[in-house]
């Protein structure tokens, strides 16, 4: 076992939330990834042996989604969105702009460990296309010239910590709508084994 | 409810039994639907979209997929329409997309669903022209399997496999969309016991074996339909043999056996057929060295010695047919007026439970039972394919009690355990039976089948008798006896009487035996009485083996005739674990002089003119089941009949005269895996090694216990020395400490004394005998 006590007590508290052990595994997968920021081989071996599924049944849902990352991204993940409402708002420019400044294809890091970037599906915020997200946290209304400003801002101050509200203030423009739902019970909020990740405020 | 349901199909109306699938009832109705994920024994998924078909629905006629459709009555479908063949033409264009034309050099190629599917449905070119999706030619995904991802259609027939049926999901789809590829977890090889199965059951020729890979192509394959002799299971199987050689042996679905699976060493160990370690001509014992000779040499021998002397005892394997063992009988009887004495190489032989007032199960009864009892050797191990069907009761809906320790493997699945708190660690059972929590409501008055062996041979006739009578006492049981050798069963009613090798190496020391027949049988290197069955045999001045092999046993040997192997090599009828007697069959030619075992026999009665009557295959076929009625008779003429391929079910005499074992302390738990070190394993490449490694298991507690520091320990008793691995096994109880006595030497220990376990620091250490 190569995880620590504190998360295996945290992994733990999260397989008690269900019926069945295997349920966990979701929730579990993302415990491996904000460990590494990636799941890896040995935090499989980990969570077979809590769940007791196998390591390949694991390796098989945590290959099948892609924000479980296979390999570790760099400091900040830039995800920008390129489904149908960002794309009708001109989410190539976006893109463009990221490639441009990292240097980098879709999924790919740079070789400091600074930046992933990736362009995903929808990322839900649809109302405030084009949209972008850096280590999941959203910035809505971009423009080309904003998206630059970003990318700088991160490069220049390496923030440790990235809040929506704080870049959307910053760099962000028309916000669709209150996205993050602060009820956090019944059919909206979010499922009770995800709940003990925390988001990024709650976190910091 | 039970009334079967109407259907339309193509015009024509069929009727089916109601809740099945579409596809299904087609099937049974002799209307084939192509498909290639879809498979009988298998849980539906849709994945491959071959099998639509268009049914009338109220919105009008609609596609679908014919494999997760249930029948309703008055359904209307249509399995040709011009829809369902574009259709079908279109799946086949998109997994031909990514589908090497590699046919030419593929293993699968003759006997492949793709290509013949393409042929029959598909739509003659592809509009692709793109480059396919390339992969690394073959990777071995295990010791015996090789995996080639470019091959693959995705239809998920392996993984659900080990999913559901084998119960070990080593291999599952990794990524997904265009990327989706079978694989294992790195270093985590999808080690199973049932593996070749996946390869069986392969669509395309994504899995190929490594004993069958490049050998032979499917349309020069010759075949014959036979029965495993490695187990009392039986499973049916068929032979391929290509230019008189055994290539290939893969599983046939038997409704009442082993449904089309079988264990990777029934399917694997055939190599040693064709080893040219293999004996070929009658040897003879000369000044210490053994030399060619005749059998009509032999048989003279023979005669002179069996007329001086007539203290004949025989040691039998369990690799022989029911006609062999009523040729030994009849012979025997021949020799001397009193009780023939025959020996059955089994550690684990004792006197069953087959009395009047037992009700004997059929392996079918455990899908008709409420609960499943097991106290018996680790099936995994010794009857793999039974414990499959253990598995299915309990996905059924059976529930499973285990007794321990010997089935750790049935944990996962098990509803009630019982180990240290209930069974000693010498496997006695406690008192306190009807008051274990669980076992009430699962018992009394349900309907039981309960599968009831030795867990390991020191274990006492006793206790297992007390759980028997307490399940009978409150159940409506039905008993499955566990023997675990070859076609023992077929010894219990061909033979005259029955002991076991405890008795062999007992009796046959106290008294001067002038002659052994030894017969298929290497208890020096198996049993746990190797010591002293070693001892009484040097002691004996005339031994014959008949053999395959030279090994530590036939060594012994004055004389060794080279005999046929039960697999492909001879002709003849086997018992199994449910008393359902079937077809072993001959495909191809004995090496040089190899003689059956019948035939030896019979030529000797000639010889020593014992006017016996077993001069052909037929009389003895026929005098193996005298006062059988006529209609279940299993002769040939029966058994070759195609209502009766699957074996002929009958209630046999038993005559098994062990002596009562009342329990030998043992500090260990002794037992044996499927992969061993006996002669045919180790000369059948592609399995050789799986059975090399020599190892104990415990748990964490008991090994800590120990304060061994490293994985490497040396057991030694006296002069025997063997280094071993020691193996974490969390799922053995505190103190048992599991030692496999079919790896090579461990079988040499005295174990009813004690063995010390210390860590192995010397890196050359050798085995010492």
């Amino acid at each position: 076992m190569s995880w620590e006590d504190s998360l295996l007590k945290q992994a733990r508290e999260i397989i008690d939330m269900y019926p069945q052990k295997r349920s966990a595994v979701g929730p579990l997968l993302h415990l491996a990834q904000s460990k590494d920021g990636y799941i890896s081989d040995d935090s499989i071996s980990v969570i077979s042996k809590l769940v007791g599924i196998t390591e390949v049944q694991l390796k098989s849902v945590s290959t099948f989604y892609s924000m479980y990352k296979q390999e570790p991204t760099g400091k900040y993940l830039l995800s920008v969105c390129k489904s149908i409402s960002c794309e009708i708002n001109k989410s190539d420019e976006i893109i463009d702009v990221v490639k441009d400044f990292t240097g980098l294809n879709n999924n790919e890091t740079d070789k400091n460990g600074l930046f992933t970037f990736e362009a995903v599906e929808c990322i839900g915020a649809c109302g405030g296309a084009p949209a972008m997200q850096v280590n999941y946290e959203t910035v809505e209304g971009l423009s080309p010239n904003n998206t630059l400003k970003l990318c700088e801002w991160l490069k220049k101050e390496l923030p440790e910590v990235v809040v929506a509200e704080e870049m959307q203030e910053d760099f962000g423009g028309y916000k669709s709508f209150d996205w993050a739902i602060s009820d956090q019970s019944g059919t909206t909020g979010s499922v009770p084994g995800f709940q003990t990740l925390k988001t990024t405020k709650e976190r910091n | 409810m039970n009334e079967n349901v109407k259907i339309n199909v193509n015009g024509t109306e069929i009727q089916s039994a109601p809740n099945k699938l579409l596809i299904e009832a087609c099937e049974d109705s002799g209307i084939h639907i192509p498909r290639f994920c879809w498979h009988k024994r298998l849980d539906p998924v849709g994945m491959c979209r071959m099998c639509l078909v268009e049914i009338e629905t109220p919105r009008g006629k609609m596609l679908v997929p014919s494999c997760t459709t249930n029948i309703t009555d008055d359904m209307v479908v249509d399995t040709e329409s011009d829809v369902v063949k574009k259709a079908q033409e279109g799946v086949l264009e998109f997994l031909l997309i990514n589908h090497p034309l590699d046919c030419p050099v593929c293993d699968k190629a003759g006997e492949c669903p793709l290509q013949d599917q393409t042929m029959s449905y598909g739509p003659g070119e592809s509009r692709f022209v793109e480059e396919k999706r390339h992969f690394e030619k073959p990777i071995p995904i295990s010791e015996i399997i090789l995996l080639d991802r470019e091959r693959c259609i995705l239809c998920a027939r392996c993984t659900r496999f080990s999913d559901e049926i084998s119960g070990d999901p080593l291999i599952e789809f990794i990524q997904r969309g265009n990327k989706t590829e079978v694989n294992t977890f790195p270093n985590e090889p999808f080690k199973s016991y049932f593996s070749g199965n996946t390869v069986q059951i392969c669509p395309v020729g994504a899995l190929t074996s490594t004993s069958y890979r490049f050998k032979a192509r499917p349309w020069d394959l010759k075949s014959v339909r036979s029965t495993c002799s490695g187990c009392p299971v039986g499973c049916s199987i068929e032979l391929n043999s290509s230019q008189n050689k055994m290539l290939r042996i893969l599983g046939v679905d038997n409704d009442n056996v082993n449904q089309g699976w079988m264990c990777d060493k029934g399917r694997y160990n055939f190599e040693y057929l064709n080893s040219d370690l293999r004996l070929t001509s009658p040897l003879k014992k000369i000044n210490g060295e053994f030399q060619k000779t005749t059998i009509k040499d032999i048989y003279s021998d023979l005669d002179e010695i069996l007329k001086n002397n007539n203290n004949v005892k025989f040691l039998l394997g369990t690799n022989i047919t029911n006609e062999e063992y009523v040729s030994f009988n009849e012979f025997a009887k021949k020799l001397t007026d009193e009780e023939p004495s025959f020996y059955i190489n089994d550690d684990l032989l004792y006197e069953g439970f087959f009395e009047d007032d037992i009700q004997l199960a059929k392996i079918n009864d455990l899908n008709e039972a409420d609960t499943v009892v097991v106290w018996s050797e680790d099936l995994k191990e010794n009857l793999p394919v039974l414990y499959l069907r253990v598995r299915q009761a309990v996905k059924n809906g059976a529930k499973l009690i285990v007794f321990g320790h010997s089935n750790s493997t049935l944990l996962d699945i098990a509803d009630y355990f019982y180990t240290d708190d209930v069974i000693s660690k010498n496997f006695e059972i406690g008192d306190s039976l009807p008051m274990l929590e669980g076992v009430e409501k699962f018992i009394n008055d349900k309907n039981v089948t309960a599968i009831i062996g030795k867990s390991t041979p020191f274990q006492a006739d006793e206790s297992i008798k007390k759980l028997v009578s307490y399940l009978q006492k409150y159940s409506n049981l039905k008993i499955l006896n566990a023997f675990s050798t070859g076609n023992v069963y077929g010894a219990f009613h061909t033979l005259s009487s029955i002991k076991n090798l405890s008795d062999f190496s007992e009796e046959v020391n106290s008294d001067n035996t002038d002659v052994l027949f030894v017969v298929g049988a290497d208890p020096i290197g198996k049993s746990i009485y190797s010591n002293q069955i070693k001892k009484n045999i040097k002691d004996i001045d005339n031994v014959v083996c008949l053999d395959l092999f030279i090994h530590e046993t036939s060594e012994l040997g004055n004389y060794i005739i080279p005999t046929s192997s039960t697999l492909g090599e001879k002709e003849g009828t086997f018992t199994n674990i449910e008393f359902r007697t079937s077809r072993i069959d001959k495909l191809v030619p004995s090496p040089g002089q190899a003689l059956s075992d019948w035939e030896f026999i019979s030529g000797l009665s000639n010889f020593m003119k014992l006017d016996n009557n077993i001069d052909s295959l037929e009389e003895l076929n026929i005098k193996a089941y005298e006062g059988l009625a006529q209609q279940t008779k299993p002769i040939f003429d029966n058994l070759d009949k195609p209502s009766n391929l699957d074996g002929i079910l009958n209630n046999f005499e038993v005559n098994i005269s062990t002596s009562e074992n009342s329990g030998t302390n043992c500090d260990y738990f002794v037992g044996k895996k499927l992969y061993g070190d006996n002669v045919t394993i180790r000369y059948s490449h592609s399995i050789s090694l799986l059975g090399a490694k020599q190892f104990i298991e415990a748990n964490n507690s008991t090994i800590s216990k120990l304060n061994l520091n490293s994985t490497k320990c040396l057991l030694s008793q006296d002069e025997v020395e063997v280094p071993v691995d020691f193996i974490e096994n969390e799922k053995l109880s505190d103190g048992i400490i599991f030692i496999p006595i079919n790896r090579r030497n461990l079988n040499k220990f005295d174990f009813s004394k004690k063995i010390s376990i210390t860590p192995n620091h010397s890196k050359a250490a050798l085995n010492v005998n």
